[in-house]
């Protein structure tokens, strides 16, 4: 079991590189790593049994695999294998299978790790493979979006390792579990930059331009699977911790009402799912017990949404209602909209009831709110003209695949969430997403309205961040 | 000037690790015949040496491809690159 994990750790970095060496096999090489983690984390699943590595001496340097980095580790292999599918006949190079499979081993990296150390590489890591993928393109505005996003990210590790030092210094151990012994300080740095890393409330406005910039295949990895690997630290410190958890569920309740706020008044089809995934991420903090399907759930629809968005007839919501899409995309991308807005027979359905059992009353109000806001924001693709006639010859047979792969899943996760298919629950969910499209067809479809963006801008970012650094320390405090 | 300033920032945060290593003793982690030496705490020197490595290499990535953006932007306002980058 030990032996196996760690080979399976370090197996998708093997792979990585011997892409480069073998650059005709790259397609087949990156497939079957992602395989082997799929099977992994269904092993994972069916046999839930907590395993601990640790470093030799008394560090904490350790890694910790359970059931809640199961379903990560199952997301993370899901979206990866359907991003390959889709770019199976497009003329990427070596380059682009090789960094998708670095990023894919270090992204199983931070759900498998439970210190600050390893957490810090593993996220750098990602930094860097990200920044790789989406500067793949090598226009100007690509160059761009990747130097902002690497230097966003690089600035907020910088706090974080600084809060990872005084935690050692508390403890002279780096595992999780020392946060409480560790000052109010520590706590706060090391929270601002997984927060910022994982694209939550405020600090994860430079969210939105990232993934909306970046090509379909890279802003799928990145809002499928790469945001949670801010979140989930933060859902392991929680489950460690109780007394952490009044901070984070209060910053998963501002994410999801501000992501579903802009969402609901954005023009542009990327745009808005790419703010639906900061609202999603705050679902996943809110109840960290359950946050392991939600992520499972969230990330299959967005991957699935995105690789659509990409295939569409226009980025614009107006032009789309002019120019009919196939109807075949449509109905996948029904589906898709209809689990994340909770409809029953889909896996988000499960995720969202459970989720909401979780609350206490101020939040469950709250987070009704944010769920018809989120069914506000999938009407709007729901709504979209179609026609059978639509050319649809360029969508390829690999595209499908990866479609089917991701939707098929969506339906077999089902098994995990029988016991929410209660009367009463289905009721709520419908009633949820009633809702949802009577405010999509009375208000928002109307108004020509559109939020002002001046925090998403680079210098806004980075102000942001020390404002909600300061927050972070008095609620702590006030904890 | 934004790069060179975050790092400012990472020599700074770099520091901090030395001085919070440094505050049991100066003396080298070597096994050596002084007896109980009041030596410097190794691990957070051992942690930083990999910052030190992935500060370095995320910096050559931000040069790199800021070369390229000079390309069109030889005065390398942020402000002015970011304006004709945002859609």
């Amino acid at each position: 079991m030990n032996t196996l994990t760690i080979v399976w750790i370090t197996f998708p970095f093997l792979v990585g590189f011997l892409i480069y060496l073998l650059p005709k096999l790259d397609r087949f090489l990156a497939l079957g790593v992602t395989l082997v983690s799929i099977a992994y984390a269904l092993w994972q699943l069916v046999e839930p049994s907590s395993l601990t590595l640790s470093l030799l001496d008394s560090f904490g340097v350790t890694l910790t695999i359970d059931a809640l980095s199961g379903y990560f580790i199952l997301t993370n292999a899901l979206v990866t294998a359907a991003v390959l599918l889709y770019c199976w006949h497009s003329n990427k190079t070596a380059y682009f299978y090789t960094q998708a499979i670095i990023l894919h081993g270090s992204v199983n990296a931070v759900f498998v790790c439970a210190d600050f150390i390893s957490l810090y590489v593993a996220l750098e890591v990602i930094g860097i493979a990200a920044f790789l993928l989406i500067s793949y393109p090598r226009t100007d505005r690509s160059i761009w979006v990747a130097l902002r996003y690497l230097f966003i990210s690089n600035t907020a590790m910088l706090f974080y390792l600084v809060g990872a030092v005084l935690v050692y210094q508390a403890n002279h151990s780096f595992a999780f579990t020392g946060l409480l012994n560790a000052p109010t300080e520590a706590i706060a740095l090391i929270f601002l930059g997984l927060l910022t890393k994982g694209g939550v409330f405020v600090s994860g406005l430079w969210l939105p331009m990232t993934h909306s910039e970046s090509e379909s295949p890279v802003s799928a990895l990145l809002s499928g699977v790469v945001v949670k690997t801010g979140v989930f630290p933060l859902v392991r410190c929680a489950l460690l911790m109780e007394e952490l958890v009044p901070v984070v569920q209060l910053f998963g309740v501002g994410a999801a009402l501000l992501g579903v706020t802009f969402g609901a008044f954005e023009k542009d089809t990327k745009r808005t799912l790419a703010l639906s995934t900061v609202s999603q991420m705050g679902w996943i903090l809110v109840a960290p017990a359950v946050g392991g399907l939600y992520a499972l759930a969230h990330g299959l629809v967005k991957a699935t949404a995105f690789l659509i968005a990409g295939n569409l007839p226009s980025r614009r919501f107006t032009e789309l209602h002019q120019k009919p899409m196939p109807t075949m995309l449509w109905i996948v991308l029904v589906m898709a909209s209809l689990s994340i807005s909770g409809f029953p027979l889909f896996a988000g359905f499960g995720a969202k009831m459970l989720t909401l059992a979780q609350l206490d009353s101020w939040q469950e109000i709250a987070m009704n709110v944010a769920a018809i806001g989120t069914a506000v924001l999938y009407a709007k693709f729901i709504f979209l003209p179609h026609e059978r006639q639509a050319d649809s010859s360029k969508l390829q047979p690999n595209f499908w695949m990866a479609l089917f792969l991701l939707v098929g899943a969506l339906i077999v996760a089902n098994v995990w969430f029988v016991e929410t298919y209660t009367v009463r629950n289905i009721i709520k969910a419908i009633g949820i997403i009633g809702a949802g499209w009577l405010v999509h067809h009375l208000l928002a479809k109307r108004s020509g309205f559109r939020l002002p963006r001046p925090l998403e801008q680079f210098e806004h970012l980075i102000g942001g961040m020390s404002l909600v650094l300061i927050l972070l320390f008095w609620m702590v405090v006030w904890v | 000037m934004k790069i060179i300033a975050m790092d400012v920032m990472s020599t700074g945060v770099i520091a901090y690790y030395v001085l919070i290593a440094s505050r049991d003793g100066f003396l080298t982690p070597i096994v050596s015949n002084a007896e109980n030496a009041a030596y410097a705490d190794p691990v957070p020197q051992a942690v930083i040496l990999t910052a030190i490595v992935i500060g370095f290499s995320i910096q050559a990535l931000m040069l790199v491809s800021v070369m390229k953006l000079a390309r069109d932007n030889p005065t390398l306002e942020s402000s002015e690159i970011e304006k004709n980058n945002t859609p």
